[in-house]
């Protein structure tokens, strides 16, 4: 019952947060001659027009659930794994590497699992190095997977220029893959793939990884205090292996539901944004992984709403980042009051106990 | 009688959680010792922070002088000649001591070199072997006391407040630091003690002050009363008394816990442990008393496994678990009750039963196939909850909103489970109040009478002989002797405890 | 040796900003605080410099602006860490995704849609008299522009102020044990709050230096985690300033490396790993080091009951 309230008041005090946080990101709208009622009335009507631009909700939604996953699970050991852009990437090279190879040479269905079996494992294993130097030398891992991203884009490029390039070796992209090993479309219409399933499987794996095994207690142990992990037989260090292992497997399924699932190729510079809007989306469900999905599902509508925004008006699309800044920033705020509020309450009950 | 120099007047403070005071009145006069005696929890550290302007009062006033003042920060009650030498001191471990003691109060560039030697000669003026060039992190705990003390001399304090000041101490470091005491107050300043000890209180206080619940209950003075006077006051009401441990010869029995010669010697540092050598048998209760920071914290982790030692051999039921790591000594039946439960006994975060949980995620307890076996955990829960009275409403709170005697009795409960054949107790009853002393002793002795072996460490003298079939002395990480409980005096266990070996006669065991 | 004496002032050229940004970094983490809305105010201090310097023709308004929109930043992160204890490495980047968004839009809103990218002029080098004329170090060292001067100024400045002052020594204390530091007297969270707001202003001047004496314009990459390569730097050099210099220079001797053999074109080592290299430099550099004389309290919110 007191954990239902609790939920409930948690809820509210997110919604009111994004809502002045939506609010005072249309406030600027003006400033470049737009009207922010027409705005929004746009975004609703575009968003919700059709099937197809509905569909884009899921679409967008997808990799965000998977890299916000990333950066959540790893928040739950107190650990910091800026890096899921980074291990994205790495997942959508070896999604499109291995799909390359295999396609049209053995069946369609086998191609997919092995691009996503690789997408996992290379993305895991980008989060699991960044786990062995903290475990081992003590690195700064926040510092490393905020550089790793960087090396990783450029070794990306690298890749694109090279190896990987289109046979017309024109721009910095892959081929197109082979029908065959698309992820299969679950809704006529729109681009919604299988990804969205696999994406939201994903999150009730993770909590149910986080709650219901010895191994994700564990990990939770680790995070909120490693003495006693310690002293009580858990090994810190294999719990941060483990734990940028899982992360980063999860950041890299998000290339192969990706590549395989909606872009069929990967470019340079493909959603450059994923990894910082999935530490965003973290940070509003506080970390919970079911509460990832509905974060996820509000900031991929509004993703959609701010590009046709951008379509029919002269607002940019940069206005969608003020947006999630904004909801961020209050968001993070509004834990505070609500705590100062918690207190407060408290000392008034007991001042009323000792009146009585 | 001198004028009183600081007056407190029905100071009440409220946190969110408690009401730590409640209408307290307390005078300071000038050349007085004012002895704060109570329990822990009783209170006497906060309104002591809120003459140092640590904390800030809910209501009441504060009059120095004859002349009330607002004191908003440490600053201002420096200003009107206050110091206090808090219980966990504030001290800068990676700073010198100068550094330490000039913090706060200099301006613009420093000089070091010329604020050395005016510290240097401080020290010496008041007969303190204090470095004033060492770093802080070097000095031994008694050492950096008279850091603590020399900050409030260079700031000329008239008033001096010390919480807990003896814990630390041995027994003859504490008669020093009672001289000084004697030596400050002559001179017309005032001296408030912080304690919960009746031995000081007797020894030192011209008035005594004594709290409970955040409220006084009494203030008298010392030609006045009597220690039994004074504990009934402050406990307010009668505990159950607890058989004394037999005396009975345990050498035949099983030995459950062997140590031999075991040693910790980090490079670059020294000794920690060396050569320790000892046994616990069936149902027996071996008491290391010691001044704290003696090894026994690396000690009691050394036979869990928690940290690794340079040589030597463990053995449990005959078994040499050397090698083992802490997940595989826990398997073979071991429970440690860490002194500092909230940093390696419990997680704050989570609730009563994922803490109850803690040091059984490996075996199949509560886990099975991986997964956890929530209602068996849950159900085991509420039953440790009604078997040793923690005040919980139900398995879903968490441990930190727990009281610190409630979080220690549940950390009991899991470990006297964990452990069949052995269980560490580090400072089982520190912090808590003597209600939850009495229940913790009981179940040490009640597993003793198991049959479990049992390691308790221990500053209090009182609950190592309370507890303990035979009693180890620890000294900078060596074993000064073991005795059978009553071949000791008090005087000699503090000789022991300061590392000086008495006469030999009758020391062997 | 022409070549290695252009290589040696291109990297004291490329180091200053990362030197400056950390500095300040150095500052604020002496006091427990990790301002990890660095790659923010480095952003924020790029779009302020330009947006002043192209508006009013003034580089110095520019910097100035820089270090306004600098310090608004660090203000709303010193306010939501010291003063509502939110966690310091989340509020870093929620404030990044804030600033990266306003940034964007704002510089929208004040030029529009633009087909050719605005540019200013960049801030001259001056040559400091005899001293230039010195071989190799007089090209390297006192051939560069204002700001690098400045910065190297503030290295021993930055020094004597840590270790030499009661103002440093409050500030370490409030790093090593904030509740000694409190019982001592000193506001903690004053003293931090001064000390992000400090950083803030330094690092919004680090950023400006790319529009204002390196590329003559502004774009939303121009940063590109520059930021969190002087946040790093900070750790590299051991909180001290003087450690802060030695590995702002190696990594401006990495940054221009890259551009040198960018420029040459013919290389059998492909360029992006020259790009890589500051970032591979971080990483390999943060696992090889041992850290130590690292503040006691790095990163933990002082909360005080009452």
């Amino acid at each position: 019952m007191k954990q239902q309230k609790k939920v409930a008041e948690f809820l509210w005090w997110t919604v009111l947060a994004i809502i002045l946080g939506l609010v005072i990101s249309f406030a600027f709208l003006p400033l470049l001659g737009v009207n922010p009622i027409e705005s929004l009335k746009i975004m609703l009507s575009e968003t919700f027009a059709d099937k197809f631009s509905m569909g884009n909700i899921l679409v967008k939604t997808t990799p965000l659930i998977l890299t916000s996953l990333a950066f959540a699970f790893t928040y739950k050991a107190n650990l910091y794994n800026i890096g899921a852009q980074g291990q994205f990437y790495v997942g959508c090279i070896c999604a499109v590497a291995v799909t390359l190879q295999l396609q049209t040479k053995v069946p369609g269905p086998v191609v997919l699992i092995a691009a996503c079996l690789a997408s996992m494992i290379g993305g895991g294993l980008t989060g699991f190095i960044i786990g062995f130097l903290k475990a081992k030398f003590n690195a700064n891992e926040f510092l490393v997977s905020m550089m790793s991203t960087y090396v990783i884009t450029y070794v990306m490029q690298l890749l694109l220029r090279t190896v990987l390039q289109e046979s017309k070796h024109e721009y910095l992209k892959t081929d197109y893959i082979d029908n065959s090993a698309w992820l299969p479309k679950i809704i006529k219409g729109t681009s919604v793939s299988l990804g969205i399933v696999i994406a939201v499987i994903a999150a009730i794996v993770i909590w149910f990884i986080l709650y219901r095994t010895s191994m994700g207690y564990r990990i939770r142990v680790m995070g909120f205090n490693q003495d006693a992990a310690a002293m009580s037989g858990i090994n810190p260090k294999t719990q941060c292996m483990l734990a940028f292992f899982i992360s980063g497997a999860v950041a890299g399924l998000a290339g192969f539901t990706e590549i395989n699932g909606m872009q069929h190729m990967l470019l340079t510079g493909l959603e450059s944004d994923i990894g910082s809007y999935g530490i965003g989306i973290a940070i509003m469900a506080n970390a919970n992984p079911i509460g990832v999905i509905f974060a996820a599902l509000l900031f991929g509508t509004l993703q959609v709403g701010g590009t046709a925004l951008g379509h029919s008006t002269d607002a940019p699309a940069s206005v969608i980042d003020v947006m999630l800044g904004f909801v961020m920033l209050f968001v993070l705020m509004s834990f505070f009051v609500r705590k100062k509020l918690e207190i407060r309450s408290m000392k008034k009950q007991k001042l009323q106990k000792g009146e009585v | 009688m001198n004028e009183p120099v600081i007056e407190l007047k029905h100071i009440t403070k409220r946190f969110a959680k408690v009401l730590a005071n409640d209408d307290v009145s307390i005078t300071i006069h000038k050349g007085e010792v004012v002895a704060l005696l109570g329990e822990n929890g009783a209170g006497k550290s906060t309104i002591m922070k809120i003459l140092y302007g640590l904390y800030h009062a809910t209501s009441g006033e504060i009059w120095i002088d004859g002349k009330e003042r607002k004191i908003a920060t440490p600053k201002e009650a420096m200003d009107a000649g206050i110091s206090m030498i808090q219980q966990h001191f504030s001290l800068v471990p990676a700073h010198t001591v100068t550094e330490n003691i000039i913090l706060g109060n200099c301006k613009g560039k420093l000089d070091i070199k010329k604020k050395e030697k005016e510290i240097q000669a401080l020290a010496e003026k008041y007969g303190f072997q204090v470095p004033a060039g060492e770093y802080v992190k070097n000095l031994s705990v008694g050492t950096q006391q008279k850091v603590e003390i020399l900050k409030a001399l260079y700031l000329n304090a008239r008033v001096l407040i010390m919480d807990e000041p003896t814990a630390v101490l041995t027994p003859q470091e504490i008669d020093t630091l009672m001289e000084f005491v004697r030596r400050y107050v002559e001179q017309g300043n005032s001296v408030v003690f912080i304690t919960h000890k009746m031995r000081e209180v007797m020894a030192v206080s011209d008035t005594i002050v004594v709290m409970r619940n955040g409220s006084i209950c009494g203030t008298v003075k010392k030609t006045d009363t009597s220690e039994a006077e004074l504990a009934h006051m402050m406990i307010g009401r009668e505990l159950e008394t607890l058989e004394k441990p037999g005396t009975e010869d345990m050498s035949n029995r099983r030995v459950r816990l062997a140590v031999k010669d075991l040693s910790i010697k980090p490079k670059d540092h020294t000794p920690l442990l060396e050569d320790i050598n000892f046994e616990i048998h069936e149902g027996e209760v071996l008491g290391f008393a010691g001044v704290s920071d003696n090894g026994q914290q690396e000690l009691c982790e050394a036979i869990y496994g928690g940290i690794p030692i340079t040589s030597g051999k463990i053995e449990l039921d005959g078994e040499d678990v050397t090698n083992e790591s802490v997940k595989d000594r826990i398997k073979l039946g071991m429970g440690y009750a860490a002194a500092d439960r909230y940093r390696y006994g419990m997680v704050a975060e989570m609730s009563m039963s994922e803490n109850m949980l803690l040091k059984s995620s490996y075996l199949n307890k509560w886990v099975n196939h991986g997964l956890i076996r929530w209602s068996a955990l849950h159900r085991y829960t509420e039953d440790s909850i009604k078997q040793y009275a923690i005040k919980a409403p139900d398995h879903t709170v968490t441990a930190g909103s727990l009281s610190g005697g409630n979080q220690q009795k549940m950390v009991v409960a899991r470990e006297v489970d964990m452990g069949d054949k052995l269980i560490i107790f580090d400072q089982p009853t520190r912090g808590l109040d003597l209600g939850a002393i009495n229940y913790v002793h009981k179940t040490i002795l009640g597993e003793r009478d198991k049959g479990k072996a049992v390691l308790l460490v221990s500053t209090e003298l009182s609950e190592i002989f309370a507890l303990s079939d035979r009693i180890a002395v620890l000294y900078k990480g060596k074993i000064m002797g073991i005795f059978k409980n009553g071949e000791l005096t008090t005087e000699k266990i503090g000789l022991l405890m300061a590392g000086v070996q008495p006469e030999k006669e009758g020391a062997e065991s | 040796m022409q070549i290695f004496v252009n290589l040696i002032t291109r990297a004291i050229f490329m180091s200053t900003p990362l030197v400056l940004g950390a500095l300040g970094e150095v500052l604020a983490e002496r006091t427990g605080m990790m301002v990890t809305a660095i790659e923010g105010i480095f952003l924020v201090g790029a779009w302020g410099g330009f947006i002043g310097a192209y508006l009013s023709g003034n580089l110095l308004i520019g910097f100035l602006l820089a270090m306004v929109c600098g310090l608004i930043v660090a203000l709303l992160y010193g306010v939501t860490t010291i003063y509502m204890h939110q966690h310091q490495i989340v509020m870093g980047t929620a404030v990044a995704i804030l600033v990266t968004g306003c940034c964007t839009f704002f510089y929208r809103v004040i030029f529009g849609i633009q087909t050719v990218p605005l540019k200013v002029s960049i801030l001259k080098t001056i040559k400091i008299p005899l001293l230039s004329k010195i071989p190799i170090i007089g090209q390297a060292i006192f051939s560069q522009n204002l700001v690098t001067y400045f910065t190297y100024i503030l290295v021993p400045i930055m020094f004597f102020v840590i270790y030499k002052t009661s103002l440093g020594l409050s500030m370490r204390s409030c790093g090593e044990n904030p509740e000694a530091a409190d019982a001592a007297g000193i506001n903690v969270t004053r003293t931090r709050f001064l000390a992000v707001a400090i950083a803030g202003c330094l690092g919004g001047i680090a950023g400006a230096y790319y529009p204002l004496c390196n590329v003559g314009m502004y774009n939303a990459e121009i940063i590109g985690g520059r930021g969190w390569i002087a946040f790093g730097i900070c750790f590299l050099g051991n909180w001290n300033p003087v450690g802060a210099l030695i590995f702002g220079v190696i990594f401006g001797i990495s940054d221009a490396l890259g551009i040198f053999v960018r420029a040459m074109g013919t290389s059998s080592v492909p360029s992006e790993l020259f790009s890589a290299l500051p970032y591979i430099l971080v990483i390999i550099l943060t696992v090889c080091r041992k850290q130590f004389n690292v503040p006691a309290k790095l990163g933990a919110n002082y909360v005080k009951e009452d």
